[in-house]
């Protein structure tokens, strides 16, 4: 509706500021060609593979951490320094080590979601009361039961919290990744869309990137983390 | 014998040195006893627990269970702690099998997990979360969980402290019909010496830090027993004035050298002031 109204008041010329009309028969078009749908399968199956990888040895890195003292020290501190670097930094760098292709962007990815991930899951490990482990001790679990049956489960509902940010950092990298770099994809939908001035398109790529996001979220990570907090009593 | 502790010492190190927690403590326990030990607070008596545990290990002298010396926590000596520590991400049932995974299959598993929940009376919440039941009823799968590891030795670490009084007469005449069934070792540390003579064989009674057995008593009353019959309160009496010697102690230490017991049962005299009014 304010839209719509700021549309109507020209403030701005169409070709900057177009009407949801327009944005809503590009967005049609879009899905129609299936340029948007083609763009949206390459930007989420390249996001599944770098997430499932940072998932994987964000886990592992944040219970390694969580768990030894020595590595705590030493990589613990340089995690949280790199936490801070937003990850498309890592652009340039990944372009020189393994050139303009898809190993280069999910570098990025992967540095966007890792870190995040691993900081949760230690500072989950951390929070896990003792008793939680003396208590499976004296029940006879020992070794890697321990870490499968105790630890992990015990840290969950940080790691949750974790994969819910990893995984917004990563789809912000990986939009920005495709931004800087040529191939199919959301992110370079929307700069074709910059490059023909097709203010429309450019809209309509945008609400499309938001609503992948907001499925995600609302329906894997919401989810689960509901789950969690219905089973753990942490919330009604 | 069943468990044999022998000259055992344990030394912790804290920031201004060394403390000395267990002091040459020597004790036999038989299979099927009732034992409980009581003492002032930090005389060692969870020490003790922790090392026949194996959670902890002596600094000097030996524990052995069945000849054998304990090195290491095992199913066979099962703790329960006060605060219950059930896993959250389990149900009621699936931490009562928690110790059994893998042991055998999950059909047998559920069986014996359901007969002992139907054993403390939770049949009807097998499905149910940790954070749904009461302190009681945490207690209780507690139980249900040690027991289904069927332990030589039964490990309780003040479990009913936190509970209120009436939920602790019920689960003391739980635990009481359990051990008369099962005839399970139990050992059970409290600070509450009617608890202690409620239910136990045999109490051992703790001096303050560091700890040694002061003296032991031989509870022979019938059972089912009653925590306020004249029998129980006598025995109690008894350990109570044995054990009135030893706060003595460690409130002298803890609050103030000049400091004595008056001769009430106010375990504190109401006019002192711990420095609540500031």
């Amino acid at each position: 509706m304010i839209w719509e109204a700021v549309f109507r008041l020209g403030v701005w010329p169409p070709y900057l500021f177009p009407s949801p009309e327009e944005v809503a028969k590009a967005l049609l078009s879009g899905f129609q060609d299936r340029s948007f749908l083609i763009g949206m399968g390459v930007s989420i199956q390249r996001i599944l593979i770098g997430y499932f990888i940072s998932l994987v040895f964000g886990v592992i890195l944040g219970i390694l951490i969580g768990r030894f003292k020595l590595l705590d020290e030493t990589v613990g501190s340089l995690i949280t320094g790199l936490q801070v670097l937003p990850s498309i930094c890592w652009l340039p760098l990944a372009i020189l080590w393994f050139g303009l292709n898809e190993q280069a962007i999910q570098f990025v990815i992967i540095m966007g979601a890792f870190f995040s991930i691993a900081i949760a899951t230690d500072s989950g490990i951390r929070n896990i009361p003792p008793i939680y482990l003396r208590a499976a001790k004296t029940m006879g679990i020992k070794g890697m039961d321990l870490y499968t049956r105790v630890i992990f489960p015990a840290a969950l509902p940080s790691i949750a919290t974790g994969m819910k940010l990893g995984w917004s950092f990563a789809w912000r990298s990986l939009m920005a990744g495709e931004l800087i770099f040529v191939s199919v994809g959301l992110g370079h939908l929307l700069q074709t869309g910059r490059e023909l001035n097709d203010m429309a398109q450019v809209m309509a790529v945008m609400i499309t990137i938001m609503m992948v996001g907001l499925i995600f979220d609302r329906f894997i990570f919401a989810q689960f983390e509901k789950r969690l907090r219905r089973q753990w009593g942490m919330s009604n | 014998m069943l468990l044999s502790v022998d000259s055992v010492t344990k030394e912790f190190i804290a920031q201004h040195g060394k403390v000395l927690v267990l002091d040459k403590i020597s004790l036999q326990i038989k299979p099927g006893e009732f034992v409980c030990f009581v003492g002032p607070s930090g005389c060692g008596k969870t020490t003790l627990l922790n090392l026949i545990a194996g959670l902890e290990q002596p600094t000097q002298g030996t524990i052995q269970k069945n000849g054998e010396k304990i090195a290491a926590p095992g199913s066979d000596r099962v703790v329960i702690f006060q605060e219950a520590a059930l896993f959250p991400w389990l149900n009621v049932i699936q931490n009562v099998e928690f110790g059994l995974v893998g042991r055998m299959e999950a059909q047998k598993r559920r069986e014996i997990a359901r007969a002992l929940l139907n054993l403390v009376h939770l049949g009807r919440f097998e499905k149910a979360y940790v954070h749904q039941l009461s302190g009681g009823m945490k207690s209780r799968v507690a139980i249900a969980r040690a027991l289904a590891l069927n332990p030589s030795v039964l490990l309780m670490d003040e479990p009913f402290a936190a509970l209120d009084a009436q939920t602790r007469d019920i689960l003391h005449e739980e635990i009481e019909e359990i051990w008369t069934k099962t005839k399970q070792t139990i050992i059970f540390v409290t600070h509450n010496v009617r608890e202690a003579v409620r239910l136990g064989n045999r109490v051992f009674v703790f001096t303050a830090r560091p700890g040694q057995i002061k003296k032991e008593f031989q509870i022979d009353l019938p059972r089912p027993r009653d925590t306020n019959s004249e029998a129980v309160v006598a025995y109690a009496k008894l350990i109570q004035q044995e054990l009135r010697e030893e706060i003595e102690k460690f409130l002298k230490e803890e609050v103030d050298h000049e400091w004595t017991l008056k001769k009430t049962d106010l375990l504190r005299p109401a006019g002192i002031d711990l420095g609540s009014g500031i």
